[in-house]
């Protein structure tokens, strides 16, 4: 935010800030943003860029990134599944914690 | 009945011999057969780490099975045994032809809008192959 304040305001004492803007809009222009703007990449379904129509539950590498550490499903927010392989990979986890290839929950 | 398709994994305990797990794989085939059924895979994926402990042990010797049933009364019988069994530890059926099922008919579903793509932009064939090639290499890790 200080930088803001170090844009040149050579008006000085007399009104603030305020004082020049009514001049403003003869020369136009954006308004100018003190923030950077972020532009987040749209997370893409893993899946569907590979066109998966079936997600094994034998194969644990492949399910692994999308269960934590601990052993959680993680939620479509953080790895952009879609909801149909959403679907799918909680079953497929379901299934492979079942047989011990994945933790329900660590130990210790 | 219908043909269905099942997976059954069972785990051993890691001290078990080897023949002896080829005993019961050889007395599940023969039990499939007895019941009208047919094991078309067996795998053995070996001495691996479990993700939790079962009966004690960290580790179990990971058996897979793909079979064809048409009556559910095998699988009864096969669970049974494997219950049975003191060597095995830990078993899992699932029944998969429904999925593959529904698996073929995305693929076939795919199939015919890719065919039916090019007429579209038929006028522009530039488009067509453009976006085509590029997710092909992504089919690596199919071990």
């Amino acid at each position: 935010m200080s930088e803001q304040q170090s844009v040149p305001r050579p008006s000085g004492p007399s009104g603030g800030p305020r004082e020049g803007r009514p001049s403003g809009p003869g020369g136009g222009g954006p308004p100018r943003r003190g923030k950077r703007q972020y532009f987040r990449k749209k997370k893409v379904c893993r899946f569907c860029v590979e066109k998966v129509d079936f997600i094994d539950y034998k194969k644990v590498e492949m399910l692994q990134p999308f269960v934590q550490e601990r052993g959680k499903i993680l939620p479509r927010r953080m790895t952009g599944t879609c909801s149909k392989h959403q679907r799918w990979l909680g079953v497929a986890v379901k299934r492979a914690r079942n047989i011990a290839l994945l933790p329900f929950a660590t130990e210790l | 009945m219908e043909d269905r398709l099942y997976d059954l994994i069972f785990i051993c305990m890691p001290t078990t011999p080897e023949e002896e797990i080829t005993k019961i794989v050889g007395t599940l085939e023969q039990t499939a057969s007895e019941h009208g059924g047919k094991v078309e895979k067996v795998e053995k994926w070996g001495t691996r780490k479990m993700a939790y402990r079962v009966a004690k042990q960290r580790e179990g010797f990971y058996v897979y099975l793909a079979l064809h049933s048409k009556q559910g009364d095998l699988i009864k019988e096969l669970e049974r045994r494997l219950k049975v069994s003191d060597a095995v530890i830990k078993y899992m059926t699932v029944r998969l032809d429904e999925e593959i099922k529904r698996q073929q008919k995305l693929v076939a579903h795919r199939e015919h809008r890719a065919r039916r793509r090019p007429r579209k932009t038929a006028p522009s064939p530039v488009a067509g192959p453009g976006p085509g090639p590029a997710p092909a290499p992504e089919q690596a890790p199919a071990s």
